[in-house]
């Protein structure tokens, strides 16, 4: 009987481990490589002894994700003296790497931009507009998901919800909103 | 005789004008843009009046959803016996500029509102949690007012028209 109970209690704990396992790692996400519009490879591993890491699912064509170049423009310049990462990513099948290059040039996008061909990318993200934010730590689990802020129209934002994850995790708390919504334009996928 | 022809000519040429700018505004009173907010969406899904309700969230600046609309005004046109409605989550300051505009161009048939919500989050999650905000969008409400169908994506008129057919069975 006592032995019964000992296994029973061995079963439970290798059980019970197996699930934080499991539910630590679907907050995750695995390691990458993409090139970027140079042709250089990326690995998000390049990144993981930043602070965080910010991944930007971005589009040449979309008027929205158009409509914060400016604004992701300006909080890369803030952030990355903080030693917060930014990567850019372009899923878009008709969008290829020469206007994305010429794109980012134009609007003074100095973070990495990488070419994800077919999609692989934005699928295990999940993602499915532009522009659609990550923010990661250095084991690569999501800390933030979602809009950059709450207006497509700059002059009405009311909640800086990226700016506002970051400087938490810049100080060591936790992020208080995780998730947030915003309308943005499909991320086109190879079908 | 000359100024007779140039007398008819200035005359035609008023009357011409004349109806034309008569003309204009009737158009456009036609095509009425109103804001929908929470309370509003939610009388209109749950006042049915026996009709099922295709709803299509959509935006002038969204390539996919300008790309389906056609389908979209066919079906309403075929299925008088359930209620289209379109929500374009442009700016209400656009109503004039692009959404009417759009509409007139496409011949629209059925009503379309502007996001009326306080934030786009708040829409989004008042028609699925489930939902990130992808567009366009299309909600099929059964008879009753549940929801039946999430269409995320474009989506083709065969698509469309089963997934009607499905919820009017209902």
């Amino acid at each position: 009987m006592n032995r019964k109970k000992i296994f029973l209690g061995i079963f439970l704990l290798i059980f019970s481990s197996i699930n934080i396992l499991a539910s630590s790692s679907s907050n995750g996400v695995e390691n990458f490589k993409l090139k970027d519009y140079n042709g250089k490879e990326v690995e998000l591993s390049d990144f993981k002894d930043s602070k965080a890491i910010v991944i930007m699912f971005i589009a040449t064509q979309c008027p929205v994700s158009n409509a914060y170049n400016e604004r992701m423009a300006e909080v890369y310049n803030d952030y990355k003296k903080k030693g917060i990462a930014f990567i850019g990513i372009n899923s878009n099948k008709q969008e290829g790497v020469d206007e994305i290059k010429e794109h980012a040039q134009k609007n003074n996008l100095g973070f990495t931009i990488l070419k994800d061909e077919k999609n692989i990318i934005a699928d295990k993200f999940s993602a499915t507009v532009t522009p659609e934010v990550y923010v990661l730590n250095g084991n690569f689990e999501i800390l933030y998901h979602g809009r950059i802020d709450d207006s497509r129209n700059a002059g009405d934002i009311k909640s800086q919800d990226l700016r506002k994850a970051l400087d938490e995790i810049l100080s060591g708390k936790r992020v208080s909103n995780t998730k947030t919504k915003a309308f943005g334009c499909t991320i086109k996928r190879v079908s | 005789m000359k100024k007779f022809f140039l007398a008819i000519f200035i005359l035609t040429l008023f009357f011409n004008t004349a109806s034309f700018a008569d003309e204009k505004p009737k158009q456009g009173s036609k095509i009425i843009v109103e804001k929908i907010d929470k309370e509003k969406l939610d009388k209109l899904i749950k006042e049915r009046k026996g009709k099922p309700l295709f709803l299509n969230l959509w935006a002038t600046w969204c390539v996919p959803c300008r790309e389906e609309f056609p389908s979209i005004n066919k079906l309403a046109d075929e299925n008088k016996d359930v209620d289209f409605i379109g929500i374009s989550v442009d700016f209400p300051e656009e109503v004039d500029s692009k959404i009417i505009p759009f509409l007139k161009t496409q011949k629209a048939n059925f009503t379309s509102y502007v996001n009326g919500f306080e934030g786009d989050e708040a829409l989004i999650n008042a028609l699925d949690k489930n939902w990130n905000g992808a567009l366009p969008a299309t909600f099929i409400f059964d008879k009753s007012g549940k929801k039946i169908v999430f269409l995320e994506g474009k989506r083709s008129y065969d698509e469309f028209k089963k997934e009607i057919e499905k919820v009017k069975k209902k």
